[in-house]
């Protein structure tokens, strides 16, 4: 009942037993084809019972309430929660390996996306200069991602500074004037097209007041998949690539 | 047509519309089934078939008419007991008061359950009831009883508890379901056990209000020409207050604050049968039931995603009672 779990259960090879999935369940492309059971917090009960699984894999933004009764309907259900920090994406995978019974598939997947990881932290290893960044959830305002967020130790882990750190919480909407003071150097924004980005620079520079900032200045503006950045899943490693590679283009052979 | 006459084709109109209601509520959902699938389900009984008329669909029209019947009784019961049409669960702060329990529970994981309510829906009913019998002691003080007091108190109450359960749903700002729940109301957790914990006290509730309508109907004269007629004033005005207490957060605990019920349904039910209480409790509930399990038929129908019921309530409910006022002056 979450895109991300979807886009596992398929990288571990188990789409053709996907019987139902939410309407944000778009990757990989064949999981379009899956019968729609709703969204994330409002996925339909009646739905989801007329396919008769046999296992319903809930995730921390559907709501507890509608997952205990789908309990109740005598469906067995298994809730994941997002954990903190990439690190919380093996065991999520481990998870799901052991109740799909395909424990050694997500041993690979995960072997796999361990050695990006650890590729990424090699290459990083000892870097000095970190850039401060700020991440730009674009659409209402300045939301960004906060200290308990992944995203925040996806910055981290890609050798930058999230300059909303201190926020404790996951998502947070960020006050104008303490971008200026942070003065981040890297902003990213996560958008779901290159017009998305393209608006979202746009607003940034003219409207909302931050136009001074250094990254601004210096162009160092990019854009992330919002798709991607946003699901808890292997994707993310795309996303910390990417994001290593703009913020310490020298250590990648500067390739952006 | 004289007033009898008038009366059966009402009371015949409800009882048929309430059961189309709960036929049209089996066959209509989200996976679609036809009258055919339902005949074929009750010959040759199928275990997803089960679940979906059975378990999902029938509990969910069972609870939806208990509970607009609750509103509604307790509505009646409310407007009676202030000899005033403004009355309601909302205005006396009760529903007010119940959701605010309930937000504070699901705020600090108040996991107890009992007599088959889960713990929000436990704190619900007490703080909903400690929010009424607040306005009664309020009211009682200043003074000897006066029904201004007891609105104004209710009021100010129940905007006191609607400011600190926004102020709790906005602590938990990763809940918005549970948000539109607690605000607008939903009947799309529901299920038998549901039933069967507000059935029961609906019953007790309902037959009370029945045995004790000769005693409203002298309250209507005022309290001082009720006493003076042999009604116990005093102890029947506490036993009104409790039940139309209780109704409300009964309905509140399952069913999250849905509006309007309470306060339009027995206008109808007035406008069109009278005042005498005793056919008015029955009408209003039976009224009520079916006019939210029409309600709930939309919500869930109308949009692929569910609306919050308070919604459809208050649009279908609002035009209605305005046209019905507007016919009567």
């Amino acid at each position: 009942m979450a895109p991300n779990v979807t886009e596992i259960l398929f990288a571990l090879g188990l789409g053709g037993q996907v019987v139902g999935a939410t309407r944000f369940c778009d990757f990989p492309p064949e999981a379009r084809s899956v019968k729609r059971i709703g969204g994330l917090v409002d996925p339909n009960i009646e739905v989801i019972r007329s396919l008769d699984p046999d296992l319903v894999i809930a995730f921390r933004g559907n709501p507890l309430r509608l997952v205990d009764r789908i309990g109740k309907l005598g469906l067995p259900v298994f809730v994941l929660d997002i954990g903190e920090g990439l690190e919380a994406l093996f065991p999520l995978i481990a998870k799901i390996g052991r109740v799909t019974r395909s424990d050694d598939r997500a041993e690979a997947l995960a072997a796999g996306l361990r050695r990006r990881l650890e590729a990424v932290d090699g290459v990083m290893a000892g870097a000095v200069t970190r850039p401060r960044v700020f991440v730009l959830l674009y659409g209402q305002g300045l939301w960004t991602c906060g200290g308990e967020s992944y995203v925040d130790d996806l910055i981290g882990r890609a050798g930058g500074v999230n300059v909303a750190a201190a926020l404790p919480k996951k998502w947070a909407l960020y006050k104008r004037e303490r971008i200026i003071e942070d003065d981040p150097d890297v902003i990213f924004i996560l958008a779901r097209s290159a017009a998305d980005f393209a608006a979202g620079r746009k607003w940034l520079t003219q409207r909302a007041g931050v136009g001074g900032v250094a990254a601004l200045r210096s162009g160092r503006v990019y854009e992330l998949d919002e798709d991607s950045a946003s699901r808890f899943g292997p994707r993310l490693l795309d996303v910390l690539d990417r994001m290593a590679g703009l913020l310490h283009p020298e250590r990648f052979g500067g390739r952006p | 047509m004289n007033r009898r006459a008038g009366r059966r084709l009402f009371w015949a109109a409800c009882l048929i519309l309430a059961l189309a209601g709960f036929f049209l509520s089996i066959l209509s959902g989200p996976v679609k089934t036809t009258p055919g699938d339902l005949l074929r389900f009750v010959r040759d009984p199928g275990r997803v078939e089960a679940a979906i008329f059975i378990d999902l669909r029938l509990s969910r029209a069972v609870l939806a008419f208990l509970v607009g019947a609750a509103l509604a009784l307790a509505g009646a019961i409310l407007q009676g007991y202030f000899r005033n049409p403004m009355a309601d669960p909302f205005v006396v702060g009760v529903s007010s008061g119940a959701s605010l329990g309930a937000v504070l529970a699901a705020s600090l994981g108040f996991e107890a359950a009992a007599f088959g309510f889960s713990g929000p829906g436990l704190l619900a009913f007490a703080s909903g009831l400690g929010i009424v019998s607040l306005v009664y002691v309020l009211s009682l003080r200043r003074g000897g009883f006066k029904v201004e007091t007891v609105l104004l108190t209710g009021i100010a109450a129940g905007a006191l508890a609607s400011a600190l359960t926004s102020f709790f749903l906005f602590m938990r700002s990763d809940s918005y379901d549970q948000a539109v729940f607690w605000l607008l109301g939903s009947f799309q957790l529901a299920e038998w056990g549901q039933v069967a914990s507000v059935g029961p006290w609906f019953a007790v509730c309902l037959a009370a209000a029945l045995w004790l309508a000769r005693d409203m109907d002298l309250l209507a004269l005022g309290d001082e020409a009720a006493q003076a007629l042999g009604c116990p004033v005093g102890r029947v005005r506490k036993a009104f207050l409790g039940m139309s207490a209780l109704l409300a957060a009964l309905s509140v605990a399952v069913s999250g604050v849905i509006g309007f019920v309470g306060l339009v349904v027995p206008h109808w039910v007035r406008i069109l049968i009278g005042p005498a209480h005793r056919p008015l409790f029955a009408a209003s509930a039976l009224a009520g039931g079916t006019f939210l399990l029409y309600c709930d038929l939309i919500a869930r129908n109308l949009l692929a995603a569910e609306l919050p019921i308070g919604v459809i309530t208050a649009a279908v409910g609002a035009p209605f009672f305005l046209y019905l006022l507007h016919k009567k002056r």
